[in-house]
């Protein structure tokens, strides 16, 4: 990801941590929810529910992308985006402010609120893809890059639905076709953002951090063409009403669980086994992500309610594993690199920024999290568990996060010039 | 000729290595780091503080990279 960064074309440090912080604040607001109202989050349907899952999907996964789509853009891309400061600072206000009027429209039932969330977060979507689908279809050599704009496209997908249902929620009338919207909506969401956004981004990274063997260059090429196929026809198949769409859903997993296998066989193999708690994250977000697609296709079967909420709690969890692991590997490193660019001699060292001991205890406090969370579905006390465990951990990353801020701005503020002696 | 081969070492180990390495050079002293791809990154930082650099791409996955100090060292000069 780093090893083509363009000084000259990356975003300022402040493009990327604004929504790296505004993370673990969603987190904590999710997890107060799951502490007080664990029976309501976990019925279907319920606006407790809808509210949580829009602020783990849309305040803290999407939040995490977006913000690694700024630097992954200006690095990858080769066109930087323009007037990063000022692009992301609207981005992310309109985020920010829709997310809360969601949140807030689903537990509080004020139909005004759909409508205001919908132009804040409709807006701040388009607004984004506006900005980096033309720069991306203007580099169109890289796969990482036809990869980012599958998934990007994907998001203004799942944000026009998302708008067409908040009008829904709004009026309080639903037309015969909500029930395909809705899954059109979370299936384009889930795989054509989130997982085709991840896996085009280990392809990129996988080999690159890890010095594992590269991915074959027909996954590389093909697995966004196979979910988009996939994704289409399953939308159609939705809206014509015919039988047997979930047939689209298997082909689906089936690609999911090879790309599960092929990246854990890579991360084990690699050739320098280090410790390394991103490379944990990695592994856990990899198991989750299986469980997610095991409970599925366990579920189309069996139709048991909660291993379909178990499905989705997993996939979640699996998204946001890895999310959290290259986090502690992006923030020191942006902090390290552009204090050094700048030439400061008091740059600390990359393990200084965020010390291991506060990067592994994060994964054992996700751990906790996770694993409390994907059981709940059977034993809903344990979303307390969770939200306490939740509490722990993104107060934690809260505080990694800002020390990390505050060293650079130290650093900055009353730090020397690197001079060579003659 | 001071040597650093990083192409066993994850990202970005690598960089902040030959960055450290880089600032403990003295006179006209030249730094040859061994690499598995180019290291743009590590270019800027050099360059922004008053190196120089020379890169060789000597195979697939093999990169020499020559740092010095001194503008008066002949990097195009420098062998393994």
């Amino acid at each position: 990801m780093f090893e083509g960064l363009s000084l000259n074309q990356a975003p300022p440090i402040s493009v990327v941590l604004r929504f790296f912080l505004t993370l673990p604040v969603f987190g904590l607001i999710l997890s107060l929810l799951m502490i007080l109202f664990p029976t309501e989050i976990l019925t279907h349907n319920h606006p407790f529910s809808l509210a949580s899952i829009h602020l783990l999907f849309l305040g803290m996964i999407s939040m995490g992308m977006i913000g690694a789509l700024f630097q992954m853009q200006s690095v990858l891309g080769g066109a930087p985006i323009p007037s990063p400061l000022g692009n992301s600072l609207i981005i992310h206000s309109l985020l920010v402010l829709g997310i809360l009027a969601l949140a807030s429209a689903f537990i509080f039932q004020f139909p005004e609120l759909f409508i205001i969330a919908a132009v804040l977060l409709g807006s701040g979507i388009v607004y984004f893809a506006q900005i980096l689908l033309p720069l991306l279809i203007a580099k169109m050599s890289h796969n990482t890059l036809k990869g980012m704009r599958f998934a990007i496209f994907s998001l203004l997908i799942t944000a026009i639905l998302g708008v067409v249902m908040a009008s829904s929620y709004a009026n309080g009338s639903f037309s015969d076709t909500h029930a395909a919207i809705k899954a059109s909506h979370y299936s384009i969401g889930l795989i054509g953002w989130i997982a085709a956004l991840i896996i085009y981004v280990a392809f990129q990274v996988i080999e690159m951090f890890y010095v594992t063997a590269s991915y074959s260059n027909w996954c590389k090429q093909n697995v966004k063409r196979i979910l988009g196929a996939s994704l289409l026809l399953k939308v159609i198949w939705l809206f014509a009403a015919l039988p047997f769409a979930w047939v689209f859903d298997v082909f689906m997993a089936l690609l999911l669980v090879g790309f599960v296998t092929t990246t854990m066989k890579r991360l084990r193999s690699r050739k320098r086994r280090v410790s390394d708690v991103s490379i944990w994250f990695w592994m856990m977000g990899l198991g989750l992500l299986m469980i997610a697609l095991l409970s599925y296709l366990t579920s189309i079967v069996s139709h048991y309610e909660p291993l379909e909420a178990m499905s989705l709690i997993a996939f979640a969890l699996f998204a946001l594993s890895i999310i959290l692991g290259m986090m502690g590997k992006i923030v020191p490193f942006l902090v390290w690199f552009h204090l050094n660019a700048a030439g400061y001699m008091e740059t600390p060292i990359m393990s200084n920024i965020i010390p291991a001991k506060r990067l592994k205890m994060s994964f054992w406090l996700f751990g906790a999290t996770a694993s409390t969370a994907i059981l709940s579905p059977f034993v809903p006390l344990l979303l307390i568990a969770s939200g306490l465990s939740g509490i722990a951990l993104f107060s934690l990353l809260l505080f990694n996060l800002v020390t990390a801020a505050k060293l650079y701005r130290k650093v900055l503020a009353t730090g020397t010039r690197f001079t060579f002696e003659p | 000729m001071k040597s650093l081969d990083v192409r066993e070492f994850d990202h970005p180990l690598p960089l902040e290595m030959t960055v450290d390495a880089f600032k403990k050079l003295s006179g006209s002293e030249v730094l040859l780091m061994i690499h598995r791809r180019e290291p743009t990154p590590l270019f800027e930082i050099i360059t922004k503080n008053g190196g120089f650099y020379r890169s060789v791409h000597v195979e697939e996955n093999l990169w020499h990279i020559f740092i010095t100090r001194d503008s008066n060292v002949n990097l195009d000069d420098c062998r393994v």
